[in-house]
Parts: structure tokens; C-alpha cells; sequence
């Protein structure tokens, strides 16, 4: 059973107020005050003087286990929301395998999930741990982007995107953290360029809760339980108002959904389930046995929703 | 709530800001029973906006956390949910 054998992650210290973004993201201060109040973004967190590569490397440095065990280590996934990060032929991944000494490990880019694409990256990394013939084999994810552009800045109406990273460890099987079950749902009738057609976000905005309720609800029954065994909802960092509409779905209370980081980082990428693991895990909320849920969605060309169930 | 004077008045504003949060006007088309998906085209990042304008225009704070989608089905439904739930300020 996939397990989680260490999850670490990387926050800058520098928080930029989401007012000082306006001018650049051209938004009018009415839109600001959305995003404040109803979205419950208030800083995101930037960190202007380091490359990707070095913000990878501020999460991968944290791992205890890396040092011990390269030899191990088979495969390097980098779990992304923007399928382009870097110029050619520069290629932050292969840098990263280099800088940790993982030149021998297979190094590859998951995307095309937008923001839910590290729930794949693990469930990836699972299967092809379970089909190798070592079964000590382990596998690196890494996520996390620079908001370098203004789509990579801002999802429109919905969130502000934050620079942090984070690390984790995957192993074939293992004692905590164990994956008990993954649920996905990609909808390409959300594809399209919105530009050509406008109806487009309203209809997806409008079909986001139920949607990934809907993903939450089916992990959980997969993993053969209940929504009242799942202590904590890790989720992903896009807003406060959607996760209120779909714990509402679910009839689930919000409060068992770790939200805190929402105002505080702001929208990580593909990190946020991994920093709001280790927030709970700082802050002691999950204890042994505790069943969670980690649950994302993204929309870039299609929308994907998914909710993976741990033990741990 | 429905024909308070809360109500009439929040019509009344919703015909006001709309045109603003839109960026077009919406006149020849504004009834209570216009949807405002449908019809108008607003988002619902777009709604939340038309609150906080909302909110300004009539000087009232008003509670979201309870909307459901239904309130949010027509400018007649979504002024009873706003007549139900402002807290009028001061």
C-alpha cells in the first residue's frame, strides 16, 4: 500500500499584501476586497531572489530521509500546475536531480491536473513503486512554482498564486501515511479558450462544489469509510468561499478543513496539500490512526477533481 | 421580506451597481424575475462583487455564508436573500 514516508516543505518568509498586487494584475479595488473578504486571501508569499531550482531545493534540503538513502530513490516526479516554467532548454527537474545527487533516478514533469496534479504525481509514483523489482525502491516528488507571470499569478475570480515548495518521499508500502484510496474525476467539457467562450467559468464555478464533493465523497467510500471517520481535509489553498460551498455539499464542517494557510501563503500550486500536511502535523492534529483526506482541483484545459484518503 | 422597504430598496440598488459590475448597461433587460447566470452572464466571483457594491450602495453588511445557489437564480431572489440577511450598519 502506497505509503508517505516523509513529507517536508519550504515557505518564504517575505509575504506580499494582495492589495500591492492590484496594479500589476490589473485588478480594480472592488476585486481586491473580493478576494479579501469573500476568498479570504490576504498576503501571498513570495520569494523574488531565488530561482525555481533553489525553491525546490529549500523543500528537498528538509528531507531527513534523502541524504541515507539516493541509492533507493528510482524515480524523481515534479508535480506542476503550468506545464511551461522554464525557457528551453533549461529544465529545473533535471538540475534538481543533478544538485541531489539523483542522476541515476528516472526524472519526470507530471501535469495537465492543473492544481490537483500532485494527488496524481503520488498515485504515479505508487504504481510505479508497485511494479518494481525492488520493493525498498522510493520515490522524490517535488512541487512548487514562481508566480512569474500573470497567469501564474492569478486564477482569475477564484485565487492568488503563492511561491513555497515542498518534498515528499513515497515508498511501495510503510507504517504511516498509507494511501488507502484515490479518486479522480477529469471533465473535458470544461476545456475550451474563455475568450471564445464566456460561459465557460460561470458554468465551471457553478459546477466546482458538487464536483469535487462529489470526488471527496467517492474517495472516501473507496477507502471503505465514512465522511464521519475523516478527521481533517487537507486541502488545496484556492479560496475560503469554495471550500465552504463544498463542505456545505458534503454537509462536512469547515473547520475540519485545515484553511489557515489560505490567508497566510495564499495558493501554492501543487504544494498546498503537502505544507498544509506539515501544519498539521506541526500543530498536532493528526494523530496515529487518524484517517485524512487530501483533495484539489484544477482547471486549465479541462477541469480535474481528486481526493486521495490516508491513514496515518 | 418580500415588499419591505429593505427590499425595494436593495431592487433598486441592484439596478444601480449591476451596470458597473458588468461593465454594460442592463436596462432593457431588468426585471425581478432576469436571471442573473443565465440572462446576465454574472460569474459567481462576479455575484460576490455585486454584494460588496451592494454592500457600499445601501451602506448594510450583508451575511454570504448562508447563500445557496437558488438564492442567486433571479435579481428577485437574490434581493430577498439580501433583504434576509443585512445587518444594517451604524
Amino acid at each position: 500500500m502506497t505509503a508517505l514516508a516523509e513529507v517536508a516543505a519550504y515557505v518564504p518568509e517575505q509575504r506580499v499584501p494582495i492589495e500591492s498586487l492590484a496594479a500589476e494584475l490589473d485588478l480594480t479595488p472592488m476585486q481586491v476586497k473580493v478576494f479579501r473578504r469573500y476568498h479570504g486571501l490576504a498576503e501571498v508569499s513570495r520569494d523574488p531572489d531565488r530561482s525555481l531550482l533553489d525553491l525546490l531545493t529549500c523543500a528537498t534540503d528538509q528531507l531527513s530521509g534523502l541524504p541515507g538513502q539516493r541509492d533507493r530513490i528510482r524515480y524523481v516526479l515534479y508535480a506542476r500546475s503550468m506545464a511551461v516554467v522554464a525557457p528551453f532548454p533549461l529544465n529545473p527537474l533535471h538540475e534538481l536531480s543533478g544538485r541531489l545527487g539523483l542522476g541515476h533516478a528516472i526524472a519526470f514533469t507530471v501535469t495537465h491536473q492543473a492544481c490537483a496534479t500532485s494527488l496524481l504525481a503520488i498515485h504515479m509514483a505508487g504504481r510505479m513503486l508497485a511494479a518494481d523489482d525492488d520493493p525498498e525502491a522510493l520515490a522524490l516528488v517535488v512541487a512548487g512554482e514562481k508566480a512569474f507571470t500573470r497567469m501564474a499569478q492569478m486564477v482569475p475570480e477564484t485565487s492568488l498564486f503563492a511561491e513555497a515548495s515542498a518534498a515528499c518521499l513515497v515508498s511501495r508500502d510503510g507504517p504511516r501515511d498509507r494511501l488507502l484510496a484515490y479518486a479522480a474525476r477529469s471533465r473535458g467539457e470544461f476545456d475550451g479558450d474563455p475568450a471564445e467562450r464566456p460561459d465557460l467559468l460561470a458554468t465551471f464555478q457553478s459546477a466546482y462544489p458538487a464536483a469535487l464533493a462529489e470526488v471527496i465523497a467517492a474517495a472516501v467510500a473507496k477507502a471503505g469509510l465514512r465522511l464521519n471517520d475523516v478527521s481533517l481535509i487537507l486541502p488545496h489553498n484556492v479560496n475560503l468561499v469554495s471550500w465552504r460551498r463544498v463542505c456545505r455539499q458534503l454537509d462536512f464542517p469547515v473547520t475540519r478543513v485545515l484553511l489557515d494557510n489560505v490567508p497566510a501563503i495564499g495558493h501554492g500550486f501543487c504544494a498546498d496539500a503537502f505544507i498544509n500536511y506539515r501544519t498539521a502535523a506541526s500543530r498536532g492534529l493528526l494523530k496515529a490512526g487518524d484517517r485524512y483526506v487530501i483533495a484539489a482541483a484544477g482547471a486549465a484545459m479541462g477541469a480535474t477533481f481528486s481526493a486521495m484518503v490516508f491513514q496515518h | 421580506m418580500s415588499g419591505s422597504p429593505l427590499r425595494e430598496r436593495v431592487v433598486e440598488s441592484i439596478h444601480v451597481v449591476l451596470p458597473k459590475v458588468l461593465a454594460r448597461d442592463v436596462a432593457p433587460e431588468f426585471s425581478e424575475h432576469t436571471r442573473l447566470m443565465e440572462d446576465l452572464g454574472l460569474t459567481s466571483a462576479a455575484t460576490l462583487e455585486l454584494m460588496l457594491e451592494l454592500e457600499e450602495n445601501l451602506d448594510i453588511q450583508i451575511d454570504v455564508e448562508r447563500i445557496e445557489p437558488t438564492d442567486l437564480a433571479s435579481i428577485g431572489a437574490l434581493a430577498n436573500y439580501v433583504a434576509d440577511h443585512a445587518v444594517v450598519a451604524g
